[in-house]
């Protein structure tokens, strides 16, 4: 990052916060195990179940800050490991869409004539699947599959803006002198792409990728949300959120907590992308 | 000039720091006054009902009844209809010739009386009531019975009741199309029909009272069936106390009470409307708020409200459904294969905690018959019950002292309740070193896998019965319940003499002796544990204060026909129940 | 121009082909309908009858063909359907038939006909709120730009993006439906007015989202336009900040809100899947679940259609548009 963007984001508190915030989301993904107080799929019968069968509410039984799950389970513990499911789906999908995007961005830019026009008709096509849709419908097929099943579907339907957006940066560069000229040398269409051309891509790839990390967040937990998601005992925010579900007239804890992790981890990301891109491509 | 000082369009300016720290601390003060006000006035939620009747006791008719499902009524076509809700919404619609009155017994309906039985218990004769009109006016007679008949047994129908109704004699061979009449029904006047069986069988009254059997008009059922298959099931004519004014599948069904009814008087409302696929806290807070007039199932905090609630204690009813819960296993399939590993599972379930965890919603059990059923054994010798050495010992009698060296899969449906349960015994089994992946996925997927012969290792299954006879639950473990892709008999279990015991009872006509082989053959299934037997589940339905005559039914469950309103209903404020101890909410 | 547009929309229709074929084949191997439709207690036969009367045990490709209408029919029923008015049925998606739903057993058109009115009211109500809400955010934000009211509002459209409706949704039904009583405790109701009524939250907690986007596209478009030329000539020859903020400003910012608008018309008739669900109002993004957990393949596959032809209508317009106005691309 040049010294004149770096000093941009250094003067936007926004994003210095949503940098705080996604270190600290992060951080949780890594070290959530660790920092667990309990194994998160361990029922406490005994004790975090009461004689109604309710469990027992934050700070009621000592080692349990936050309470039980309607299993009995440490919510605390719970809420810790799902961080590390959702932000390992968030951070592998968004990968797998920008591995995709970019390269077919790159690809279609670069070449132009015939490679570009299919391959932006490709991504027509690829935006008109009905999203959630698709993601159901896919999700039924491998009937819960593991995490590496969601962040495919969820990396193979999110790559088209990232291609858009490369493709139109990439035919900027290709105008631009240096590029021409290293055409013109012949050094080899490699060179010339990652050498010359990716670089004046990456700035807003990297922002829009951040704010992605996001939306993936988001429609991790909203599959979830619809029982769709990652395979049970596992504990996503998602996951956890739908257990809730029938509770929240009682017992409206078991909603708001796993909604301020996942509110908290996409606001942190937005804040985090939008100061990037302000940024990288400074228009006031 | 005043505009280029603006021209960022800051507002501050003019007026100086001292404004900005006054309007500071207003702020404060006016959020702080606030949220003061948010926890002196939280809102509290109704604690009784909203509303009370008009207090007067002679049932009487008017008023629209609004009431509620988690799911969706499938069709209103009684020979095709196979479902709690279908059933419910089919008889507000039809009557059948006999029924079932609040103690499960037997009663005439549309027959005047039970049937006189003769030659050794194979033939039974109808008498029908007379002047019982259809909505469309016009009387019911033998010929509607004989023709509701065929059409049922008919292989066009696609009837999946067909099987109750293989006895009669000739059934067999019509349905498949190789003969064109039933020698087995006899219409032998306008108002008398005669049924003949190739051997008797004592459950075929049960049968005669399924909605199967409920008889439906011809022309109705003609003048669907040019517009499409099924096109029948949309627009139902029958005998009932209500008649279909709408229906929009998922959405709403609409009746209206029928003046040309048969039983008269029969009060009810002029209308009532049923909300399909409403269920969880979208569906009890409506009730709380007076919106609702009836709901049944619920989710679990809402569920411990109405229990403990003293308020709404004399409109509500809990009892235990006439269902069994268990998991499956597949017989064919190692581990499963081995007796030992089956008992051991049934003895690792931990049924008291399941039932725990369902807020006692489910009474534990360990055999396949549920308590209302005949056959039931409080005391069965070798009942299935939660011990873990007796399920180590087990382990270790199959030969996997230290576990099974491989996980095996439970396929699991996608409600979030079975995803639940599943997750308790998946921990119960890890202790006796089973480990168990959970294989999560559609009712469909699930529905095709375990029929399927050396599909699924391990399910959770549920029985729901047909008729209140242990013939209806033992038949899923008759070897001739087996086929290679769509088994009734889920856990492919064989066993010749538990086939002799069932093909014993099923002629015989003496009740005791009946009861005394399903009892013998309750005790198999529970030994050879083909399922680990866990529970029953309690069903709760609640009504409002103004809604009477209403009761669940021990057969259908869910009946409202005799409904009838207590209006005009009035508002009562909610300080009256002020000393209410329940407040299960926000723990 | 004429060329350009007629090879758009080939490309258009070849991109719902390849939907459709995606989407057929995923309901093809995501199982048996057969089991779902008719419940756990069909029989064999039932079984058996339903798979013939709907072609499954057909090819998959002779299903295709048939469902588009180009190959002989595989549906038993279809031959001699007959509709309540007497016109006789097709079979094929290409003579404008989608299709008997397994599960509502009925034309699926008459279905979505129900449901498209239902979806429309509320995500009609929900585009005015955000629109309503949201413009005027926006407005106020760029107007009294780097105060705290704008860092107020921005930070509150960031908190609206970040919050999705599963987590609203609930908590807003049970406060301020159920607790407070200001609205009614989801549903549809029963006439207009009632309509309209309870539409009113699941509407609001829809906007959320919308009209913090719309908040943030305003104002940073606002804050370009108030700085283009003819807006500094404007405001030198004297007119009042709010005479400019309204008469030059506001109406140049609103055009790319409008663009934003067009994009967002596929979702307006898509459903929202989540919030129908929370609310239990009866619209398409209700039946859509529906459709996919029955495997209700015709429902799904027309939700499906109409859903990618929404989304080519408005990239064709959106295409035409840049065409219009840029000569380059037409090439």
């Amino acid at each position: 990052m040049d010294p004149r963007a770096l000093r941009r984001f250094r003067k936007n508190k926004g994003a210095l916060a949503g940098l705080v915030l996604v270190l600290t989301v992060t951080t949780l993904g890594v070290a959530g195990p660790w920092l667990a107080p309990h194994d998160p799929n361990r029922q406490f019968r005994d004790t975090l179940v009461l004689a109604d069968g309710l469990p027992a509410g934050p700070g009621s039984v000592p080692g349990h800050l936050l309470g039980g799950d309607p299993l009995g389970r440490d919510e605390l513990s719970r809420l810790m490991y799902g961080a590390r499911v959702s932000m390992t789906v968030a951070y592998a999908a968004t990968a797998l869409a920008v591995l995709i995007g970019v390269l077919v961005g790159l690809v279609s830019g670069y070449l132009g004539g015939l490679v570009d026009g299919a391959l932006m008709r490709f991504v027509d096509v690829v935006l008109s699947m009905p999203f959630l849709l698709l993601a159901i419908a896919m999700q039924r097929v491998w009937s819960a599959p593991g995490l590496w099943v969601l962040c495919l579907v969820l990396g193979v339907l999110s790559w088209t803006t990232l291609a858009r957006v490369t493709r139109a940066k990439t035919l900027e560069a290709r105008n631009h002198d240096y590029v021409a000229a290293a055409r013109a040398l012949g050094y080899p269409h490699r060179r010339v792409l990652l050498r010359h051309v990716l670089p004046n891509v990456a700035g807003p790839i990297i922002a829009i990728a951040t704010i992605m990390v996001a939306q993936m967040i988001l429609a991790e937990s909203a599959l979830s949300f619809l029982g769709l998601g990652v395979r049970p005992p596992t504990a996503s925010w998602g996951s956890m959120l739908s257990e809730a579900g029938g509770l929240v007239l009682g017992m409206p804890r078991l909603v708001v907590y796993p909604s301020i992790f996942i509110a908290a981890a996409v606001f942190g990301f937005n804040l985090f992308g939008e100061g990037l891109r302000d940024a990288l491509d400074p228009k006031e | 000039m005043r505009s280029t000082r603006r021209s960022d369009g800051s507002a501050a300016g003019t007026r100086g720091d001292g404004w900005r720290r006054v309007r500071g601390v207003a702020v404060v003060v006016v959020l702080a006054a606030l949220s003061v006000a948010a926890v002196r006035h939280w809102p509290e939620p109704p604690i009784g009902p909203r509303y009370v009747g008009a207090g007067d006791p002679t049932p009487r008719s008017g008023g629209t009844f609004v009431f509620a499902g988690g799911s969706n009524i499938r069709t209103f076509d009684p020979h095709v209809a196979y479902d709690q809700l279908s059933y419910m919404g089919i008889r507000l619609l039809f009557d059948g010739l006999l029924d079932y009155d609040r103690d499960s017994h037997l009663v005439p309906s549309l027959a005047v009386a039970l049937p006189e039985v003769s030659n050794g218990g194979r033939t039974f004769r109808f008498e029908l009531r007379r002047g019982v009109r259809f909505h469309n006016g016009r009387e019911l007679t033998a010929d509607d019975v004989v023709w509701s008949m065929r059409a049922l047994l008919s292989s066009e129908s696609a009837s999946p009741g067909y099987p109750f109704y293989k006895a009669i004699v000739g059934a067999p061979d019509f349905h498949a199309g190789k003969r064109d009449d039933i020698p087995g029904i006899k219409k032998l006047g306008r108002y008398t029909v005669e049924f003949t069986l190739t051997e008797p069988d004592h459950t075929f009254l049960n049968a005669m009272a399924l909605p199967f059997a409920y008889p439906v008009p011809r022309e109705n059922y003609e003048r669907w069936a040019k517009v499409g298959p099924d096109a029948v099931g949309r627009h139902p004519v029958g005998t009932g106390p209500f008649e279909l004014v709408r229906w929009e599948r998922g959405v709403e069904a609409v009746f209206k009470r029928f003046d040309g009814y048969w039983n008269q008087p029969h009060p009810g409302p002029d209308e009532m409307v049923f909300l399909e696929n409403l269920a969880g806290p979208v569906a009890t807070a409506r009730f709380r708020n007076g919106d609702l007039d009836a709901i049944a199932g619920m989710p679990a905090v809402d569920y411990l409200f109405f229990k403990k609630s003293r308020a709404w204690k004399p409109y509500l009813d809990q009892y235990p459904g006439v269902t069994i819960w268990g998991l499956a296993m597949n017989c064919e399939m190692a581990p499963f294969d081995d007796v030992h590993v089956r008992r051991a599972v049934a003895f690792a379930i931990n049924r008291k905690a399941l039932s725990r965890a369902l807020q006692g919603r489910a009474l534990p059990t360990g055999q396949l018959l549920p308590p209302a059923i005949p056959g039931y054994d409080p005391d069965l010798p070798d009942r299935q019950y939660y011990d873990p050495e007796r399920a180590k010992e087990e382990m270790a009698l199959a030969g996997h002292p230290d576990g099974l060296a491989a996980p095996v899969t439970a396929w699991i449906g996608d409600s979030d309740n079975s995803r639940l349960i599943a997750q308790l015994w998946q921990q119960d089994l890890r202790e006796i070193g089973i480990d168990v992946a959970l294989r999560q996925v559609s009712f469909a997927t699930y529905l095709e896998a375990t029929a399927k012969k050396d599909t699924a290792q391990m399910f959770p299954s549920g029985w729901n019965m047909d008729f209140p006879d242990a013939s209806n639950f033992l038949f899923l473990f008759d070897s001739h319940s087996i086929h290679p892709s769509h088994s009734d008999n889920r856990s492919f279990y064989r066993n010749p003499e538990l086939d002799r015991l069932l093909a014993k009872a099923r002629p015989e006509t003496d009740p005791a002796a009946r009861v005394k082989l399903y009892r013998e053959a309750n005790d198999i299934v529970a030994r050879d544990a083909p399922w680990a037997f866990l529970y029953t589940p309690l069903e709760m339905e609640v009504w409002q204060p103004y809604v009477m005559g209403y009761r669940p039914h021990p057969i259908w469950l869910e009946d409202y026909r005799d409904v009838w309103l207590d209006l005009p209903r009035h508002r009562v404020p909610q300080s009256r129940y002020r000393d209410e101890p329940a407040r299960a909410e926000a723990p | 121009m004429i060329g350009f547009i007629a090879r758009r929309t080939g490309w258009a229709l070849f991109a719902t082909l390849c939907v459709i074929v995606v989407v057929f084949a995923l309901m093809f191997v995501a199982g048996d309908p057969a089991a779902t439709t008719l419940g756990p207690h069909a029989s064999r036969e039932a079984i058996h009858d339903f798979q013939v009367r709907e072609g499954l045990d057909q090819p998959i490709l002779a299903q295709l063909a048939s469902y588009l209408g180009v190959g002989r029919c595989v549906r038993k029923n279809a031959k001699g359907y007959t509709r309540p008015d007497g016109s006789r049925g097709f079979c094929g998606l290409l003579e404008g038939d989608f299709g008997v739903s397994y599960s509502a057993r009925e034309p699926v058109a008459n279905v979505i006909a129900r449901r498209v009115p239902r979806t429309l009211v509320l995500s009609g109500m929900a585009m005015l709120f955000e629109l309503l809400i949201g413009v005027t955010a926006g407005i106020i934000a760029a107007f009294r730009r780097h105060t705290w009211t704008d860092t107020g509002i921005m930070f509150g459209t960031f908190v609206g993006i970040s919050l999705p409706t599963y987590v609203t949704g609930p908590l807003a039904l049970m406060f301020f439906a159920f607790l407070l009583g200001w609205f009614p405790v989801g549903g549809y109701g029963v006439g207009a007015w009632e309509h309209i009524r309870h539409a009113l939250l699941p509407a609001l907690i829809l906007a959320v989202t919308g009209a913090a986007t719309y908040a943030r596209v305003m104002r940073s478009d606002l804050i370009d336009t108030l700085r283009d030329d003819h807006v500094r000539t404007a405001r030198a020859k004297g007119l009042g900040p709010m005479a400019v903020l309204f008469r030059h400003g506001v109406r140049n910012a609103l055009l790319p809100t409008v663009t934003l608008i067009g994009l967002s018309l596929p979702f307006l008739v898509g459903g929202a899947i989540i919030t129908e669900k929370i609310f239990a109002w009866p619209g398409l993004g209700l039946l859509t679940l529906e459709a996919i957990n029955n495997l209700d393949a015709p429902m799904v596959m027309a939700v499906v259609v109409m859903f990618a032809i929404m989304v080519q209508i408005g990239n064709l317009l959106a295409d035409v548009a840049v065409a219009m106005l840029d000569p380059r691309v037409r090439g």
